[in-house]
């Protein structure tokens, strides 16, 4: 089962930077947003120069975070820098 | 009559003693710049060309009338409507980013030439500001010609005047090494830095790039431009001399700090223009090689004649000159409406050619563009905004520029946190200078801070027509309209037909 958005909650702007990418981004997310969503979203952002992968990773803190778990579970706040590492290469 | 030796230093070099009121009165450290030395220090100052007012004018008089001959012979609409199309955008970026802040570089040797600590500094920085003056108005005039067939060069005067992010950063430089600083900051940082360890050479580059591909006018302008350079400029390491005698880990400080900032603006301006908007077949060498043959060796050897260190992040920089400007170029060219200029897609040969001048990090850079060649490939030619990106980039809080420091496999951003709030680093040299000068820096809203607190609009579409000030007749576009021949997509569509 894959997770979806959740429109609820405050909006965490994060700084996101997808291996392979040329550029950090700034993606807006939820704070009851699935882990997941924030990497979908950003390899959706970065699409036009990464191919956007199946299987991947986000790191933070230096922590790599359960895909299942929400933003603010996962200790993600405003402006932190979320990375997006694929797993597909 | 008196000989030349005999007269010339009652006319550059003339100091005296203050009877009413105390010499640092006069010039007060906050604005003459530290370390504050009595007269005493620096009255050995000199510098090698000892102009004289009237040789000055004669001498520029003749350059001007040069550079005007030139543009009635080829610098018309029609001689640059015969450039290739990617050089013409080079003269767009050339043309926005260099008259307005060598307009500023005027205010800077003005204050020197009133707040210099001996008279034949301010003698020299008061020929830099006429020099600055007229590097001003030469490319505003042969740029506005251009006008009438090409609204892009509306930004030659335009772009300081808006809140584009290139404008932005660009700015967040030329105000503080320009107009802001005091004279031994300018000296070290614009005269030293920026004008012996980079323009002065980049301009020499520049103008054989420029007669290679048949752009004469340009030539011309840059090499007039240069020979002022070479002269101003001569201010710096006359006023480091002294300042490394009374505090050399002062003068270590302004070189480290301003060879970074100014290398992240040159290498994105000199860099597109060296490696992606040079025509293929003209190409002489590559950014990097000019940089190491150019740039690094002379400065480095410049700062040991002066008893300075090369930087602590060398291999930084040596690294950078490997990703940097590909970086940015391949992030700019997916958001390219936000620029006043054109871009072009490197095809196989062009890839080809960087591969080998850039052996090290090229696949990293090469899968970019392959992705952005797939884009093309599934796009209608034309479909401008199927292969540009739609999401707000993040900028750096200390140079203004995109994140694009590191490699593609790990960006080299840090957050960095002062007084609660975030703030987003580049690289390790800015976040080094943003904490150093953290109450210089901190208060300066960058464009996402700005779009964060709805002063900017979030929308991709929007930021580029309502704050960067473009419009469908200016922003860029690919300079072909994505009808690369190499596509498979053009490929397929032809064999339909």
């Amino acid at each position: 089962m894959s997770a979806s958005a959740d429109s609820s909650g405050n909006l965490v702007p994060i700084y996101g930077f997808l291996s392979g990418d040329s550029l950090g981004l700034v993606v807006l997310v939820h704070e009851n947003d699935a882990v997941e969503i924030v990497g979908r979203r950003l390899q959706q952002a970065a699409n036009v120069r990464v191919a956007s992968a199946r299987h991947f990773e986000v790191h933070h803190g230096g922590r790599v975070l359960d895909l299942r778990r929400t933003v603010a579970e996962a200790g993600i706040a405003p402006l932190d820098r979320v990375d997006v590492v694929r797993k597909d290469e | 009559m008196l000989r030349r030796e005999e007269w010339l230093d009652l006319c550059r070099k003339l100091d005296w003693d203050y009877s009413y009121v105390a010499e640092r009165d006069v010039f007060p450290e906050a604005v003459s710049g530290h370390p504050w030395l009595p007269h005493e220090q620096w009255k050995a100052w000199d510098e090698p060309f000892r102009t004289s007012y009237a040789e000055y004018v004669t001498s520029q008089h003749a350059k001007d009338d040069s550079v005007y001959a030139v543009r009635d012979a080829v610098g018309r609409t029609e001689h640059f409507q015969r450039l290739a199309p990617e050089w013409r955008s080079s003269l767009k970026l050339h043309g926005a980013t260099l008259p307005l802040a060598e307009f500023a570089a005027v205010v800077g040797n003005l204050r020197a030439a009133r707040f210099g600590r001996d008279s034949a500094w301010r003698t020299t920085a008061t020929f830099g500001a006429l020099d600055e003056l007229r590097h001003t108005q030469i490319p505003l005039l042969i740029f506005h010609e251009l006008v009438r067939s090409d609204p892009q060069f509306d930004w030659t005067h335009k772009f300081y005047h808006t809140n584009n992010w290139i404008a932005v950063a660009a700015r967040h430089l030329f105000d503080e090494i320009l107009l802001t600083a005091n004279p031994i900051e300018f000296a070290i940082a614009t005269n030293f830095v920026f004008e012996t360890g980079f323009t002065n050479l980049q301009f020499v580059g520049l103008a054989a790039m420029a007669n290679v591909v048949g752009d004469h006018m340009f030539e011309k302008m840059i090499t007039s431009i240069q020979t002022d350079e070479a002269r101003h400029a001569q201010i710096g390491p006359s006023v480091l001399k002294i300042v490394m005698e009374h505090d050399p880990e002062y003068a270590q400080y302004l070189s480290e700090k301003w060879f970074w900032r100014s290398w992240l603006l040159i290498s994105i301006v000199t860099g597109f223009s060296m490696d992606y908007l040079t025509p293929l077949s003209r190409r002489r060498y590559s950014f990097k090689e000019f940089i190491e043959e150019w740039v690094l060796e002379q400065y480095v050897a410049g700062l040991e004649e002066i008893g300075l260190r090369k930087p602590w992040y060398w291999d930084t920089l040596l690294q950078e000159m490997d990703l940097y400007h590909h970086m940015v170029y391949a992030s700019a060219y997916t958001y390219r409406a936000t620029a006043w200029f054109d871009f072009v897609v490197p095809g196989p040969e062009e890839r080809h050619w960087l591969r080998a001048k850039y052996p090290q990090h090229w696949d990293e850079i090469d899968a970019i563009w392959e992705q952005i060649s797939s884009r093309w490939e599934e796009s209608d030619p034309g479909a401008e905004w199927s292969v540009h990106g739609a999401t707000p980039v993040g900028f750096c809080a200390l140079c203004q520029l995109v994140l694009c420091n590191g490699t593609p496999s790990h960006n080299s951003a840090v957050v960095v946190s002062q007084n609660g709030r975030k703030h987003i680093l580049c690289s390790e040299p800015c976040a080094w200078i943003f904490r150093r000068e953290a109450e210089r820096y901190a208060e300066h809203q960058d464009i996402v801070h700005r779009i964060l607190a709805g002063a900017a609009p979030a929308n991709v579409l929007e930021l580029t027509r309502k704050y960067f000030g473009l419009t469908r007749e200016t922003w860029g576009r690919d300079a072909c309209g994505g009808r690369y021949p190499w596509l498979q997509r053009i490929k397929r569509l032809e064999r339909v037909g």
